[in-house]
């Protein structure tokens, strides 16, 4: 059964999806007209029909607003996605070499607490994590304005070079699985922080101007 | 050299259906024009980033119109055709008519 109401909310995720991927100036432009062009759409066709063809444009959309994205400013999305790869080797293995020196270090207290040491090594998951989320943050906030495409783009670049040792493991000795699938987490995560810093900045913007 | 000034495909299309739309040019509208008569699906993703980019070759230019409750409160973004971008779709089409005067456009198969 369909509410009234729905001839005039479109699929939000398809909704949010757009607002992430739009340039910060087009966002309100591009959501409105997919909404008239929606509303137009469901009282003529059927919202089953208007929901198809608006996730449809936002599929397509989203395709060319990240090609275009990457084309308008090359140079410092790549610089972006650069320092981010950098800040990754950096980072991402700070919480293992700090929790890992924390149990070397009080080894004896260890031993009369043990569940205490299963607690830090369970912290040494959610710390890497948090590390990866600090690097997609730190590059989406470099990319201003074109945080999707950054982001996307160096967990584009990450999915490569995971394929490629995933290659060359497979080659040499059996897959740990659960190493492949905290892997390929990590781009994931990295879009996440993206998407984060993106929506938050839409709403600052939207707020300053008073929408 | 005059190749970098003309239009590609779409942007042309674009430029068309502005000169066509007149003062009725907005995103809605520009995306129906070219549905109507190139009979394509054309997303507005590709509509909006092909206008951002004519608006910086300085092509079209852009004005926001009122808020409107149809469309949740946000406002229109129309787009018009600047001098430069007249002369533009002028050299491209005459660049057009230039390569096709003479062809006969029809490819037998044999």
């Amino acid at each position: 059964m369909t509410s009234p109401a729905d001839f005039l909310r479109p699929p939000r995720i398809a909704a949010w999806l757009i607002n992430l991927f739009a340039p910060a100036e087009d966002s309100a432009s591009i959501v409105g007209d997919l909404l008239e062009e929606y509303s137009r759409c469901a009282s003529r066709s059927g919202v089953a029909f208007a929901r198809r063809w608006y996730w449809r444009q936002t599929v397509k959309s989203i395709a060319h607003l990240f090609a275009c994205g990457f084309r308008g400013a090359p140079w410092s999305t790549a610089a972006a996605v650069a320092g981010g790869f950098l800040l990754l080797r950096f980072v991402s293995g700070l919480p293992d070499m700090l929790l890992s020196a924390i149990t070397d270090r009080y080894l004896a207290f260890w031993s009369t607490h043990f569940p205490a040491y299963v607690w830090v090594l369970r912290a040494m998951l959610p710390a890497h994590f948090i590390a990866i989320t600090f690097v997609g943050a730190v590059v989406a906030l470099l990319a201003k304005g074109r945080e999707m495409v950054a982001t996307m783009t160096l967990a584009l670049a990450l999915c490569g070079l995971i394929g490629v040792a995933l290659m060359w493991v497979g080659m040499h000795r059996p897959i740990d699985v659960v190493w492949v699938l905290l892997s390929c987490a990590d781009p994931f995560v990295i879009v996440m922080s993206g998407a984060i810093i993106r929506t938050r900045r839409s709403a600052a913007v939207t707020l300053r101007s008073g929408g | 050299m005059a190749s970098r000034d003309s239009l590609g495909e779409f942007e042309h299309i674009i430029v068309l259906a502005l000169l066509r739309l007149e003062d009725r040019a907005y995103g809605v509208t520009v995306r129906q024009e070219i549905e109507l008569r190139t009979h394509r699906e054309v997303s507005i993703g590709a509509v909006y980033a092909t206008l951002d980019r004519l608006e910086t070759k300085g092509y079209v230019k852009s004005h926001r119109g009122d808020p409107t409750p149809e469309r949740g409160g946000r406002s229109k973004r129309f787009f018009r055709v600047t001098g430069k971008g007249v002369a533009a779709v002028n050299r491209t089409r005459a660049a057009l008519e230039s390569m096709t005067e003479g062809l006969v456009l029809i490819r037998s198969y044999s």
